[in-house]
């Protein structure tokens, strides 16, 4: 067992653990949200939100 | 689609403000840039050196500058369409408002295999390099190159699921390191630093042009590899600033770079490798700047260029998982794929059902096939999209003549880059005829029998006048 | 013009097109590699005489190079000396572009249709 050997198996769990965290983060979010919100996205209308948001922040502010 | 009411107390906060989810518009000008380059640069590392051996040093220089003739146009064309046309899904949205739907879901069928299979071949090569270095240290037998190349996805896809400032900020930093690494080298071995190593002439004597001028049109197959994945800017569109503005900027930017880049590159490998060497990119050069750095004698330059091909490989792939996962999430928000991937993530504002669903897509290309093959799949998606772009343009002009939108940015001479692209676009159909005419008609009979199944049975989940989302006049002929 | 109501897809059917889609796509790329066909591998068609650089075509600083990587004649004999084949035939090349063209043309014409109905909606009479 040299070093290399080491980081093959640290590649393995390191690997293991981001998609762990990845399919993890994934089911509760889809758990904690309503798919409407989730695919709520629509082409197009991004420019419209980000100047809504601007509003809502002014009358908040 | 659902209407969310604000003062709802379960769906409260959900959004950006208890509305809706959207794309984060978060980047400017240079990340445009570090994503176009950052995604295009690796192939300066690895994979244009194909080109040397389908037709000798000369062909890959010949192809070199065809392709960036090809390119130049293909950067002009896009730039112009896509500062009218910002959204993530890029040239898929283009060919969905200029074109039609079944051209729509082919474009961006070709950006994600196009984007997945080069991500594919960026982990090969990093598995590869891992290895190399293991060697170089002293490890005593065979590395297995799976962890690294699995880890390298792993890594990435994480990276681009928790957010695209950082994805892409990470991508800025080490594309610039890996572009000055190749200044660098070409300074210190040229001769204008130092003493020179360079030996054209004596290395190119009795190789001039190994298989004639056939070997010019093969070589470019692989020509296409030295900027291949350029026009990834476009998918940018929802999450920069100002997309009108810096998405032009962002991918002229980014071919003036990569020509330079390019030719340099040329320039340096070719005149330290032998050329039989240097062009058999499996079992002689995989890595040629690297390879060349060893030549030098430099252990400085040996770390330099190693680190170079690694950060190279790791901005492509990144770029990859960025640009594959926003087609395949726009394809999915207007039905063309199952609605289920048009989700984005609520916190981190990715589109994470599509990322997390690549993964195991490139996982299969990286360790199942050889690198030559992924790197032709990927050439030939690309080029399908590129043999597109100047009938895009030409329907766009058309249906849209200049005084009808306003455009960020107009294409000169038109349709003189058009008419360029799609004879360039012939002759390297006919280079990828010569060394991999199954493989070509393989992927066109995928496309064919693809198409026919979107046309017959998926479009049917498609809102029809719901798709045309910009805010343009009706078309002229119709 | 009455609008076109798509119909909403359940979750099976959704998970069925994946599946379709993912398997024709690593179909595309591995049925050529397992039947073999995947063409551009190289052979060496005229072997060398002897073990030297000069038999295999090098001059002294083209093998100093090769020296350097780490190379001796019989190593780099099949490196040197792997050669393309760039023949083909005529029909083959037709072939290729009556499927290049058929694909092109399909596409078009679908699309054409699709768009006409799409614009039609959008922008109503």
């Amino acid at each position: 067992m040299d070093l290399w050997n080491w980081l093959e198996y640290g590649a393995w769990g390191l690997s293991a653990l981001l998609g762990l965290h990845m399919l993890v983060d994934w089911l509760r979010t889809d758990s904690t949200y309503s798919e409407d919100v989730l695919t709520s996205s629509r082409e197009g209308e991004i420019e419209a939100l980000a100047e809504q948001h601007k509003a809502k922040e002014a009358q908040h502010g | 689609m659902a209407d969310v009411d604000i003062t709802s107390q379960t769906m409260d906060g959900m959004g950006p403000h208890g509305t809706k989810v959207g794309l984060l518009r978060v980047l400017g000008p240079a990340h445009v840039w570090a994503l176009g380059v950052g995604i295009v640069l690796v192939g300066e590392y690895m994979g244009w050196n194909f080109a040397v051996g389908k037709g000798g040093a000369y062909a890959a220089l010949i192809a070199c500058w065809f392709a960036g003739i090809l390119y130049s146009c293909v950067a002009m064309i896009d730039s112009e369409v896509t500062s009218t046309v910002a959204s993530a899904g890029g040239q898929y949205t283009q060919a969905k408002h200029i074109i039609g739907p079944l051209m729509a879901f082919n474009v961006g069928l070709y950006l994600v295999f196009a984007y997945t299979m080069l991500e594919a071949a960026n982990a090969i090569t990093a598995g590869y390099l891992f290895s190399v270095v293991a060697q170089m240290t002293g490890h005593a037998g065979e590395l297995d190159q799976r962890p690294f190349i699995i880890l390298v996805i792993m890594f990435l896809a994480w990276l681009n699921y928790r957010g695209v400032l950082a994805t892409l900020t990470f991508n800025l930093v080490i594309t610039a390191v890996a572009f000055l690494a190749i200044i660098v080298l070409f300074l210190s071995t040229s001769g204008i630093l130092g003493g020179g190593i360079m030996d054209h002439a004596a290395l190119f004597e009795g190789h001039e042009l190994p298989y004639g001028w056939i070997g010019v049109l093969a070589a470019m197959h692989f020509g296409l590899w030295y900027y291949l994945g350029i026009e990834g800017t476009t998918q940018a569109a929802e999450e920069v600033r100002s997309p009108a503005r810096a998405l032009p900027f962002g991918t002229l930017a980014g071919i003036m770079t990569l020509l330079i880049a390019a030719t340099l590159t040329w320039y340096v490998c070719s005149g330290v490798l032998p050329w039989e060497f240097l062009g058999d990119g499996v079992n002689g050069s995989v890595a040629p700047l690297f390879d060349t750095a060893r030549l030098s004698g430099s252990n400085a330059l040996v770390w330099l260029l190693g680190f170079g091909t690694l950060f190279a490989t790791l901005a492509s792939a990144n770029g990859c998982i960025n640009d594959a996962s926003r087609a395949w999430f726009a394809m999915g928000r207007d039905k063309y794929l199952p609605g289920w991937f048009g989700a984005v993530h609520p916190r981190y504002r990715t589109p994470y059902r599509a990322i997390v669903f690549l993964v195991p897509i490139a996982l299969i290309f990286a360790l199942g096939a050889p690198l030559d093959q992924v790197i032709t799949f990927s050439i030939l998606s690309g080029l399908l999209g590129y043999t597109f772009m100047p009938l895009n343009i030409i329907l766009f002009r058309r249906k849209w003549p200049l005084e009808t939108i306003k455009r960020g940015y107009e294409h000169p001479f038109h349709p003189i880059p058009a008419i360029t692209l799609l004879t360039l676009c012939g002759v390297t159909f006919f280079a990828v005829f010569l060394g991999y005419g199954t493989q070509l008609v393989a992927m066109i009979g995928f496309y064919i029998v693809v198409s026919l199944w979107f046309h017959f049975w998926r479009y049917r989940f498609v809102n029809r006048g719901a798709q045309f989302t910009m805010p343009w006049p009706k078309p002229r002929g119709y | 013009m009455a609008h076109y109501q798509p119909p909403k897809q359940g979750k099976a059917s959704q998970l069925i097109d994946v599946v379709v889609l993912v398997v024709l796509t690593v179909g595309a790329l591995f049925v050529p590699l397992w039947l073999n066909m995947a063409g551009a591998a190289k052979s060496v068609t005229n072997p060398a005489t002897a073990a030297t650089w000069e038999a295999l075509g090098q001059t002294p600083a083209q093998a100093a190079k090769y020296e350097a990587l780490g190379y001796t004649p019989e190593t780099a004999h099949d490196l040197i000396l792997a050669r393309f084949d760039y023949s083909f035939s005529v029909g083959a090349l037709v072939t290729m572009i009556a499927v290049i063209l058929l694909y092109y043309f399909l596409i078009l014409r679908f699309s054409e249709v699709e768009y006409r109905e799409v614009i039609s909606e959008k922008f109503g009479e």
